[in-house]
């Protein structure tokens, strides 16, 4: 495809989307629901460079997005500092945290990692709801409404706009993580640690990085969750949360850059108008992800692949065998 | 503060710590496998004994087994479902189907139990013991009785018996465990039945010490957690040492300190084990 046209239609289709809600027949519930799938979808991007880059298996998102949430909470209430220093302090926050968080595991690989960042999450719920300066069990109350440059985001209609933004700034970073030498590194890690040490590249120092990386999005999604809900609770730290970002970014298949995005529009459009009430969702959520791991690995991408695969096999059964050496010049005139 | 009243709490919840995590050790030891929705089995367990006991009106010592029993499906079907993964290793994916079971399982039992708390009330629990200044239950008495028998038995049947043996084997190298003729995927069936038996067994006996609820679980996974790392991963013994010394800790935490910490006290144990002796998890598969 031609650059300029390539373009073109991706600005065409951005456009398109933040008209989307109001195509969609524009009701206080498909924004509110259109606002909580781009909030949650970046909470689930930071997720993803760690699970689909790095191959490692981080429980303590949550943590980070409970963490963006509640700097903002303290930052907007206590100082009364607009949204773009909220967002500056989230940044701050998370960046330590993830160093901390970072260093202290960055010897642990696979399971005792997982186990690790798991415990932390578990026990950043007791701390949340304990600790007096987080509000303890109330939480935190009285955020002010979102305000930016004179743009007063009352509501989920007026909120969408920026939460829109939120999540194409962040499809344009995951964008250039992957096609930067961190992302390259990354997936040399990932796949062939010996390659990548050999290659000059220290195992320990890229996964420190994209650690670094990837907690700031999910820090930043719990700051816009902080304005839309307007308080903050240890709540943010619920298992719900952890499922909902593991779900989305395994659903659709990994490395996929839109792939977060439908998995949690999915599971938000079956939760926010498909709903069989909290007990039988958490089941049919849980399930999605245990169906996709064990039967699914490559996701509904590569469920498709597989298909379309077996498809091919099946034509092929059907006409005349063509010679290897011809069929291999085929493919090759036939691609790019 | 009565210090020996501590040191009585510190060693039964030792013993509870200790039989809370030894289906985790043994998954872990035995055939290199992670159980993230441990803890939500364990809120089964302990929620399958209430309804037995208050519901259905069975004795205690009727509903222990039928919580077991309830364990032992659950383990079943989860191994069943992730056999592949396991047969391929995928340690990544295990965890994360697991605590998806878990998320599972804390629906379900909303679905089924409400979300009202519930006191699992057994004829032990109700007796209490004064012995000088000193207060305890029955349960408690009970508690440390069953956790040494089942880790005495347990440690046998590892050690010198044929069941044993073939479970260490296949932990060793499961490839050359199949070229002996050895059914791997039995293994690995009936290792993850024994896990949910285990906690099933442990919520059983350790639930009736506090009230229930269906989103419970956290803090039974920390433990697990400290107490497997502690414990040298895999080791029976080393995991009843382990198990020992975080109840008594967490028993003169919650007592000088503060008891809404204690789960991260525990959890600040587990840091220290890491940083300070990373070559716990070196400990070889199947090793005691």
């Amino acid at each position: 495809m031609q650059p300029a046209l390539r373009l073109g239609l991706i600005i065409g289709s951005a456009v398109l989307g933040l008209f989307l809600p109001f195509l969609l027949g524009g009701t206080p519930a498909i924004y509110s629901a259109a606002v909580l799938i781009a909030i949650f979808a970046v909470m689930a991007y930071g997720l993803d460079t760690i699970v689909s880059d790095l191959g490692e298996v981080s429980l303590a998102h949550t943590v980070f997005f409970a963490i963006g949430a509640y700097a903002t909470a303290l930052l907007s209430t206590g100082l009364g500092i607009g949204p773009l220093a909220t967002l500056a302090g989230t940044i701050v926050a998370a960046l330590l945290a993830a160093g901390v968080l970072g260093l202290v595991t960055l010897r642990l690989r696979e399971f005792v990692f997982s186990l690790v960042t798991y415990a932390v999450a578990v026990v950043a719920i007791t701390v949340a709801a304990n600790w007096s300066f987080l509000g303890g069990s109330d939480g935190l109350r009285g955020i002010p409404a979102f305000e930016l440059f004179g743009y007063e985001a009352q509501g989920d209609a007026r909120l969408w706009p920026v939460a829109y933004a939120l999540l194409l700034v962040t499809l344009y970073l995951m964008r250039s993580f992957r096609r930067s030498r961190l992302g390259l590194a990354a997936i040399m890690v990932h796949l062939n640690p010996r390659l990548a040490t050999m290659s000059g590249i220290d195992p320990q120092k890229t996964r420190l990085q994209v650690f670094l990386f990837s907690a700031p999005i999910t820090a930043s999604a719990g700051w816009l969750y902080a304005y839309q809900r307007a308080y903050v609770s240890a709540d943010l730290l619920e298992t719900y949360f952890l499922i909902l970002m593991l779900t989305a970014v395994v659903l659709i298949g990994r490395r996929v850059l839109l792939g977060p995005l439908i998995g949690v529009a999915i599971v938000q459009i079956q939760e926010k108008f498909f709903s069989f009430g909290g007990y039988v969702d958490k089941i049919i959520l849980g399930s999605v992800l245990i169906l996709v791991l064990a039967y699914l690995p490559g996701g509904l991408v590569g469920l498709f692949q597989a298909l379309r695969e077996a498809g091919r096999r099946v034509r092929e059964r059907d006409e005349p065998v063509i010679p290897a050496h011809t069929q291999t010049e085929c493919t090759r005139k036939a691609g790019p | 503060m009565n210090l020996t009243q501590q040191l009585v709490n510190g060693l039964v919840l030792g013993h509870a710590y200790a039989l809370i995590a030894i289906g985790w050790t043994v998954l872990l030891g035995v055939a290199r496998l992670v159980n993230f929705g441990h803890g939500q089995m364990y809120m089964l367990g302990a929620f399958v004994t209430w309804y037995s006991v208050s519901r259905l009106g069975l004795p205690y010592v009727v509903a222990v087994p039928v919580a077991m029993l309830a364990g032992v499906a659950i383990g079943y079907v989860m191994q069943r479902v992730m056999l592949q993964l396991t047969l391929r290793q995928d340690l990544v994916s295990i965890m994360i189907v697991t605590l998806g079971f878990g998320y599972v399982l804390h629906g379900a039992a909303g679905l089924v139990f409400g979300s009202t708390g519930q006191i699992l009330e057994t004829p032990l629990s109700v007796i209490d013991i004064y012995w000088g200044d000193l207060w305890f239950t029955w349960q408690d008495v009970a508690i440390i009785i069953v956790a040494i028998l089942f880790f005495a038995l347990l440690k046998f049947v590892i050690e010198r018996t044929g069941i044993g043996r073939t479970a260490r084997m296949v932990a060793e190298d499961p490839a050359l465990a199949l070229l002996a003729g050895i059914d791997v995927k039995k293994v690995y069936l009936g290792v993850f039945a024994f896990e949910g038996a285990a906690v099933a067994l442990a919520a059983a006996m350790v639930a009736p010490r506090t009230p229930i609820l269906t989103s419970m679980g956290f803090d039974e996974v920390i433990v697990t957690f400290v107490v497997v790392v502690l414990g040298g991963i895999g080791s029976i013994t080393g995991s009843y040492l382990a198990g020992l010394a975080l109840g008594l800790f967490t028993a003169f935490f919650g007592a000088l300190v503060s008891p809404a910490y204690t789960t991260a006290a525990a959890f600040a144990v587990l840091i220290a084990v890491l940083v300070l002796r990373p070559g716990g998890f070196a400990a070889a598969p199947g090793s005691r």
